[in-house]
């Protein structure tokens, strides 16, 4: 018995020592801290595939002023993880900055370890406001925010569903429905505000449990409301469930508006079947987007496919692949790892609008954020997503059965 | 002082001491990180264990206080300004109020049950926070301002947070400690394994179990004060975690539960391990580390059924007693400061039973009965099986209320007074034992009787040398050190009787005290039962063994079918006729009385 | 009044399907009196092979029945016999977390080897929507309700008729005793728990056409379950169905009239409340039994 405890303390030993990992010259470490583990696997997942393709093509043409790009993976499901893996990343394994985290919880938390570290952190697809709302020096957003998703939302409500319906907006009655997770509670509390401040018709808006097996009393709700049109902020499994509920209590809305999460999966449609058609969706830039607007989108695709052997299951790799190549760009034009120095570079770049491949362009402002990143209108027509909003990206025309 | 220079003792500081120790060695913010986890979570384990291992309530559901103290310190800092160091206190009275309310409708739930309401308790709290989202933030989150400085717990260097950590781990486990050897501890413990024999010796059981959960919910607040402050994010699904609840169970049940170096242990043991194999196995795919995790969890438990400590611990600490020590003063015993105990002057009735009645649903168990205890005496209870006898027992100690009539005991200031409870009872100098006999597992025969003695002190000294004396009493001298559990049913016998005396009692009842005894053993106990009269204590005693009840008694009352029978001296109540029909059916009016 | 009439039949439809998997659990809580945390990862692991057989086997769920139900009787007697077993002496607490680590395994393995993405069974049969007068369900959710009750009552009467039933019975009651009558103990407990799991397994390929497979879905039915089983009673029938078809209730009204967002907070409230005044549950074996 002592033995093993022997055992047990020199392997414990071995590991801390281990942890505490060299740096080669050749290399520059960067860290992905992504939920990869738990409820949000899969779009975390999805996500980091889109960093490994920009640094896979990014060292391919020499890596960053002629160093390696070395991933260093960091799984973290909720804020307390978050909090470790972020001072594993900055201690021992000494990354000169962190790209992340596609869930805003792990951003934030993340971030405030980050901070007061000095090392930069580099967030692609997580949407909470906050992540660049709090004055922090260090934190770069590269991707849209929940107002950005809210606005569009309405917007197309506005701009393409009314139009479509040949209605006035303020007569369409609206539900605004949300998983009650900071991604929903943030996108459908902006929704809410965005439509009073528009003054349109709201009769219904909850949250409920994004962990639910039953909506049937929600849709109840909805549909004695009367409502015509839905904005639903969900993920996966709640966006299945909806329709299913939906289809099951005789409720179909003349239009549904997801907002990314569950509603830009190729799964969630293919579950969800027929009653998918015609919904639209707010998100990131999907890969079904017109050339035109986004530079290397094809490309993109390409390296997706061979690499992974499938298509992208989600845009959520496009957003993340496009953010990551900026900020190596960024990395390698700053020619140093100083964190000054970066935050530099990064308010110093500039990209045009269609230059990305999510035709996104770039400029960062004073709190890290890029204020040109956007979010599009897609909807699922013949089992596709494509994007019919706005025209500069649009593939295809939005449909509106009446 | 000469404690400090025991092996035991500096080996645990000096562990402790590895954990603030090491990572100033290693200054590395990953080892820090590492090593502010551990304090944090070993004392959230050990704040467990008072409510989880001492009271041997399986609570499920602590997150819940670990984040009213970090929500209420990170509120009173965001939207006040207030520092955390006075923060965490209000979370804590927060977390107390808390507990109590908690505390009330569970009490008399056991196992599953009580662990899934704690889960309901932790699960209404999280949404409720997520439904408040104006002042909460919701699922949103919160954030704690980054101001630097001693007055925010914020700080730039991990050492500090370390040293923080460390001090909450210092405080817990000396609370712990200080617990687990006052009298409350032995409370707890006792409340824990046999609730009726607690509070036969005067433990009001609700009190114990709710004075543990307001404490243990005070502790685990003021590390989630702490801790919030150290994360800077909150979030209710983090904070409010069921998650959580889980884990800080099974790092105090992995060390050993009811020990107070157990939940140290097993978090010292598991978090980093879980921590490293995370950073190593996400380079795998994903899912490995947990899967990993998952199946070490189940290898653990089944390699450590009773925890490390009840594995390991005797072996450990045979090693660790090798080290040089210094020579112990040696402490005289002190002399037990006796309570004043008025014995009534003999021949005095202390204890009756006014026509007292009792029904459980159709059946009448007890029905006008009267019996009157004089002090100086012995009376002894028979009748046939089913009579009655236990009913009318458990009426005169409390643990039953009659229907009808009264029962009173005439206190020492010569007032007759109806007690309410067996604490009441207790309290009013009635002793009693209990017919099935088990000792209080995981104490020795001397903690066992302390249990009783401890209803006149406070003092762990005191306790110890009432307990000695009745000992000898009863018989029990030689084997005051064993474990309770590897007693003979004679000493076992001996046991219950000891610890009913140990209170001090002026009645003292047994039921069936001498049932399952050899012969030599029956003599000792008939004897003993002499002395403990001699000494002033009066006995009602339940007996079967004719002999013995003939012997000793004074005077007997048969109960047969639930109604007093016959009462007189014992040959004229044995050769009653009445009697022996009852005993032995009508056929039997001419057999010999034994 | 057909508001009030469709929230009935949802809260009962949905009850049904709490009920199928909250059946097995009292089995095994009432026999073995262990708490079984991996018992969502159960239904899960038996919608992945309903999933697989689906896949592979082109069988429809309800086909697919014999092969999850042998299965999940293999999974849990495995698991009774190598891991509660050796831990039946030791401290009721720690068996718990045996039972965590389980469901912790099991839920990274299944994302290990399916990854996140969440599995739908196209099954056309169970899926059609139907409406009388004015109600709408799904004729999946009332095979669900059917053989939910089907399936209690038979349990219910082995329980009270058969040698193995009165041997669980006993068992629940008292373990020493039941030995001393010549029940055997262990053999006994493997039988209770793979039957539970067995249960389970067939709750699985029941609700595969309802929802999807994925590998965190057991959480989300394992703390309602439950709920319902000690609400009812532990090791009582009646009395799982009766709190599944009660939680259902809740479910649906509150889901109405307080809120979807509040709904688990009311039925958790009128947990709490139940427990107060009947600490053993509805139909409790009784006494504050552990």
């Amino acid at each position: 018995m002592i033995k093993s405890l022997k055992h047990i303390t020199a392997v414990v030993g071995l590991a801390v020592t281990m942890s505490v990992t060299t740096v080669h010259a050749q290399e520059i470490k960067i860290g992905a801290l992504f939920p990869l583990s738990g409820g949000l696997a899969l779009l975390g997942d999805e996500s980091l595939r889109g960093v490994q393709l920009a640094v896979e093509e990014r060292n391919a043409a020499g890596g960053i002023n002629g160093q390696k790009i070395v991933i260093v993976k960091a799984d973290a499901v909720d804020a307390n993880q978050a909090v470790g893996e972020a001072r594993r990343l900055t201690s021992g394994d000494s990354v000169a900055a962190i790209f992340g985290s596609y869930a805003s919880g792990i951003a934030v938390a993340a971030t405030q370890v980050t901070e007061l570290a000095g090392v930069p952190y580099f967030e692609l697809g997580a949407v909470a406001d906050t992540v660049t709302g709090r004055g922090l020096k260090y934190v770069f957003r590269s991707n849209s925010t929940a107002k950005n998703f809210a606005d569009r939302s309405i917007e197309s409500l506005t701009q393409v569903v009314a139009p479509a319906l040949k209605v006035d907006p303020k007569t369409l009655k609206i539900a605004i429905i949300y998983e009650d997770g900071p991604y929903g509670t943030l996108v459908g509390g902006f929704q809410k505000d965005e439509a009073k401040r528009l003054g349109l018709n709201v009769v219904e808006s909850q949250s409920y449990s994004a962990k639910t097996v039953d909506l049937s009393s929600l849709i109840l709700r909805v549909k004695s409301a009367g409502a015509d049109i839905v904005l639903h902020t969900a993920y996966q499994n709640d966006a299945v469930l909806f329709f299913r509920q939906a289809a099951a209590a005789s409720y179909k809305p003349r239009a549904v508006i997801g907002a990314g999460g569950g509603y830009s999966l190729n799964d969630t449609a293919q579950a969800v079947g027929a009653p998918m058609e015609g919904v639209f969706d707010v998100d990131f830039p999907q890969i079904t987007m017109n050339e035109a607007g986004a530079q290397g989108l094809k490309e993109f695709v390409a390296s997706y496919q061979k690499h992974f052997n499938m298509p992208p299951r989600s845009g959520h790799s496009l957003v993340n692949y496009v953010g990551a190549k900026a900020f190596l760009d960024i990395l390698a034009k700053a020619k140093s790892t100083d964190k000054d120095k970066i935050r530099e570079t990064v308010l110093a770049y500039k990209q045009p609008a269609g230059s990305s491949a999510a035709g996104w362009g770039f400029q960062f402002g004073e709190n890290g954020q890029n204020q040109m990143a956007t979010t599009n209108l897609m909807q699922w027509q013949h089992g596709k997503l494509v994007t019919v909003y706005p025209a500069s990206v649009a593939t295809a025309k939005p449909i509106l059965s009446n | 002082m000469t404690k400090l220079l025991q092996p035991r003792t500096y080996v645990s500081l000096l562990a402790l001491l590895a954990l603030v120790l090491i990572p100033l060695a290693i200054q590395s913010a990953f080892v820090f990180h590492l090593a502010i986890q551990v304090c944090v979570f070993a004392s959230l384990a050990l704040a467990w264990n008072i409510v989880g291992g001492f009271t041997g309530q399986l609570s499920l559901g602590h997150a819940v206080f670990y984040g009213i103290g970090s929500y209420t310190a990170g509120l009173l800092v965001a939207q006040f300004g207030i520092t955390p160091w006075l923060g965490m206190f209000a979370g804590a009275a927060i977390s107390m109020l808390t507990a109590l309310v908690i505390a009330y409708p569970t009490m008399r739930l056991r196992g599953p049950f009580f662990s899934l309401a704690t889960i309901a308790f932790l699960e209404v709290a999280r949404l409720l926070i997520i439904h408040e989202e104006s002042w909460t933030g919701g699922s949103a989150g919160l954030n704690v301002p980054l101001q630097i400085g001693l007055p925010w717990m914020i700080f730039r260097e991990k050492s500090a947070y370390l040293f923080v950590a460390f001090g909450f781990l210092v405080f817990t486990l000396f609370i712990s400690w200080m617990i687990r050897r006052a009298r409350f501890g032995f409370y707890l413990i006792a409340v824990r394994e046999r609730v009726d024999a607690a509070r036969a010796v005067g433990v009001n059981a609700a009190n114990a179990k709710m004075m543990a959960a307001v404490i243990s919910a005070a502790l685990t607040s003021l590390i989630g004060s702490f801790h919030g402050m150290y994360l800077t994010f909150l979030e209710p699904s983090s904070a409010f975690s069921l998650e959580m609840s889980i884990q800080i169970a099974m790092f105090a049940l992995i060390g050993g539960i009811g020990t107070v170096a157990g939940p140290v242990i097993g978090t010292v043991l598991v978090l980093p391990v879980a921590e490293l194999a995370r950073g190593w196995l996400s380079a795998f795919g994903n899912g490995t580390h947990g899967f990993v995790y998952g199946l070490l969890l189940v290898v653990v438990v089944l390699f450590f059924p009773r925890g490390i400590v009840g594995h390991l611990g005797l072996r450990v600490l045979k090693l660790i007693d090798q080290l040089p020590s210094w020579p112990l003063a040696i402490q005289k015993a002190a002399a037990p400061q006796n309570p004043n105990i008025h014995y009534a002057p003999k021949g005095m009735p202390i204890l009756r039973a006014v026509n007292i009645e009792k029904r459980f649903g159709g059946l009448k168990a007890t029905e006008n009965v009267s019996i009157t205890l004089h002090a100086g005496e012995i009376l002894g209870i028979i009748g046939p099986n089913g009579a009655g006898k236990t009913t009318i027992f458990n009426q005169l100690s409390g643990f039953i209320r009659p229907d009808k009539g009264k029962v009173e005991v005439l206190d020492m200031n010569g007032v007759w007074v109806s007690p309410t409870s067996p604490e009441l009872f207790a309290r009013a100098g009635i002793g009693r034992t209990f017919q099935i006999v088990q000792p209080f597992a995981g104490m020795s025969v001397l903690e066992n009787i302390m249990l009783g003695a401890y209803l006149h002190t406070k003092h762990r000294a005191d306790a110890e040398a009432i307990a000695r004396e009745v000992a000898e009493l009863t018989d029990l001298t030689q084997l005051l050190d064993s474990e309770a559990r590897s007693l003979t049913i004679g000493g076992m016998k001996r046991l219950e009787v000891a610890r009913a005396l140990a209170t001090r009692p002026r009645i003292l009842l047994l039921d069936e005290v001498l049932a399952g005894l050899n012969p030599s053993d029956v003599v000792r106990a008939i004897a003993m039962i002499r002395r403990i009269r001699d000494s002033g204590v009066s006995v009602l005693m339940i007996e079967h063994l004719m002999q013995a009840t003939m012997a000793l008694s004074d005077r007997i009352v048969v109960i047969d079918l639930g109604r007093v029978l016959r009462e007189g001296a014992p040959i004229d109540v044995v050769n009653d006729i009445e009697v022996i029909q009852a005993y032995l059916g009508k056929g039997y009016t001419h057999a010999e009385s034994s | 009044m057909s508001l009030l009439l469709q929230l009935l039949v949802n809260g009962l439809l949905l009850g049904g399907s709490y009920a199928i998997i909250s059946i097995g659990l009292t089995l095994i809580f009432g026999v073995v009196r262990i708490v079984n945390f991996a018992h969502g990862e159960f239904l899960m692991v038996g919608m992945y092979v309903v999933w697989l057989c689906a896949q592979h086997l082109g069988l429809h769920p309800y086909a697919s029945i014999p092969i999850v139900v042998l299965i999940l009787f293999g999974l849990g007697a495995l698991m009774q016999r190598n891991i509660i077993q050796p831990l039946l002496s030791a401290d009721g607490h720690i068996q718990i977390f045996a039972t965590v680590g389980v469901s912790t395994a099991l839920l990274n393995l299944a994302l290990i080897l399916f990854g996140a993405d969440i599995r739908k069974v196209d099954a056309s049969f169970g899926t059609q929507p139907f409406s009388i007068g004015g109600i709408t369900f799904v004729s999946g959710q009332l095979i669900t309700f059917v053989v939910a009750i089907v399936v209690a009552t038979a349990l219910h009467l082995f329980l009270r008729h058969t040698y193995t039933g009165r041997a669980f019975r006993a068992l629940a009651q008292n373990r020493v005793a039941a030995a001393l009558m010549g029940v055997n103990v262990n053999a006994m407990y493997v039988l209770a728990f793979g039957m539970g799991t067995a249960l389970v397994g067939l709750a699985a390929a029941l609700m595969t056409v309802q929802y999807p497979a994925f590998p965190t879905v057991g959480s989300y039915f394992v703390l309602t379950a439950f709920v319902i089983v000690v609400l009812g009673g532990m090791g009582s029938l009646p009395g799982a169905v009766i709190g599944a078809m009660f939680i259902g209730l809740i479910d649906s009204f509150a889901g109405y009239y307080v809120g979807p967002d509040l709904k688990e907070v009311v039925y958790f409230l009128v947990f709490l409340s139940i427990l107060s005044i009947r600490p053993t549950g509805l139909f409790g074996l009784g006494q504050g039994s552990e």
